[in-house]
């Protein structure tokens, strides 16, 4: 391996397998390269068949620039002898590596390998080279992946946690008299509890109904329970009356007036409430038709016992604070008298 | 100069007949090739070397199509001319 033979050897070795003398087979090899070198000098070609082609080229002057110092300078023009080897020589020669071929590199591969395959390879031509001179650069891949994803993780956790700020924002209305309810309304101290009773569920309603397909959950139970109502409304009107027979005390309001349906749906909602959660958004579906009754306020009565009392559901409150004109709901005294507001869909 | 111009000139110089030394120039050709797949190299002065090279893989671009190519390894037969030789030319 990688010693250098001479003419003496290469004659030596010749000598044993051709059958000729030492002396005549070292002449031999010493005229063969002879007549080579001098053919090549003489006629610029020399074809010799099983070896190659040795030609005489020659190359023009061109210019050149010194990579230290950045002059220009000019390789002037030589000759060169090029050999090219016999086309099965060089395939014999190549055996050990024919089984490799030329690979299309995919675009993705590429970019995975850049530049550096084709300046910093070792010296094992094996495809086990690749791969470790690839590693680094696809770790650097999976680490953008990662950052990457951790990324859209933050922002949708953010993006959740601003959505739940606004729908809270919104929805406040409806949950907050909820959770205001369950506090009994004692901490419910402002002065203009009825402009903001009023005018707040207006606008929820109205958010409600445009948003209703961007923020789907806290949407649907206040449909079910505005379209509850309407919906036993109409199937409940023809045959009111064995509808409303279980419950004596409304009976006598449906024989009176028209509003009838309204008040089965009342009715209605009063068996479903201990099911359906009701919200706010009931309290602006109704409007005042006339003088139900007039109440006289007893101990520890409120106006949500009261709009349990009359209407079935608490959350008509308001509307008896509005009704009578209240600036706050601590002027409810013992004794004093509370009209109470008929009330039918819109 | 061919093959055959090649053949004769070496006949005549080494007094051979052209059948001998066609067939003791393939001869010689397949002992260098013994020793070139072995990994020898054969110098010879006032010639030069003959040897094989290995060529490392590498990626080759098509410049026209842009298409890049894994161009496997290789072993090549090389030749470096001697000086002398060298010196010969212009």
């Amino acid at each position: 391996m990688n010693n250098k033979i001479n003419l003496s050897q290469l004659a030596e070795m010749l000598a044993q397998v051709g059958g000729m003398s030492k002396t005549a087979s070292e002449q031999f090899v010493k005229t063969f390269f002879d007549i080579i070198s001098q053919g090549v000098l003489s006629e610029g070609l020399v074809k010799v068949k099983g070896l190659g082609t040795f030609k005489l080229l020659q190359m023009e002057d061109r210019e050149s620039i010194n990579v230290n110092t950045g002059e220009r300078f000019t390789i002037e023009g030589h000759q060169k002898i090029s050999f090219t080897p016999d086309a099965e020589l060089k395939e014999r020669i190549n055996k050990p590596f024919s089984a490799f071929e030329t690979v299309v590199i995919s675009e993705e591969q590429a970019e995975q390998l850049g530049d550096d395959i084709e300046t910093s390879y070792s010296e094992d031509p094996t495809a086990d080279d690749v791969e470790p001179k690839v590693e680094p650069q696809v770790k650097d891949v999976t680490q953008k992946r990662i950052t990457r994803v951790f990324l859209k993780f933050i922002v949708w956790i953010l993006s959740i946690i601003l959505l739940l700020g606004i729908a809270g924002y919104l929805f406040w209305p409806v949950i907050g008299s909820q959770v205001m309810d369950i506090l009994n309304l004692k901490r419910f101290e402002k002065a203009d509890v009825t402009v903001t009773t009023r005018q707040n569920p207006v606008v929820t309603v109205k958010d409600i109904e445009s948003e209703n397909r961007v923020a789907e959950e806290p949407v649907k139970p206040v449909e079910e329970a505005v379209q509850q109502p309407e919906a036993t409304v109409q199937t409940v009107a023809p045959e009111s009356e064995p509808a409303v027979k279980p419950e004596p005390a409304v009976k006598e309001n449906v024989k009176q007036t028209k509003e009838n349906v309204q008040f089965v749906a009342l009715t209605k909602e009063d068996q479903a409430k201990s099911l359906a959660s009701f919200t706010e958004a009931d309290t602006v579906n109704y409007k005042v038709t006339g003088l139900l009754a007039v109440h006289t306020v007893q101990e520890g009565e409120t106006l949500t016992k009261l709009a349990l009392k009359y209407y079935g559901t608490k959350k008509l409150w308001p509307y008896l604070a509005l009704y009578n004109d209240m600036k706050s709901i601590n002027n409810m005294n013992t004794g004093c008298e509370i009209k109470i507001p008929k009330l039918a869909a819109k | 100069m061919n093959n055959k111009q090649f053949l004769t000139e070496l006949s005549g110089k080494c007094q051979m007949s052209a059948e001998s030394t066609a067939q003791q120039v393939q001869t010689l050709i397949g002992v260098m090739e013994d020793l070139w797949s072995k990994g020898d190299s054969v110098s010879l002065s006032g010639f030069g070397v003959l040897e094989v090279k290995k060529k490392n893989e590498r990626v080759s671009v098509n410049p026209t199509t842009g298409i890049r190519m894994l161009v496997p390894p290789k072993l090549v037969l090389t030749y470096k001319p001697s000086s002398l030789l060298k010196d010969k030319l212009k």
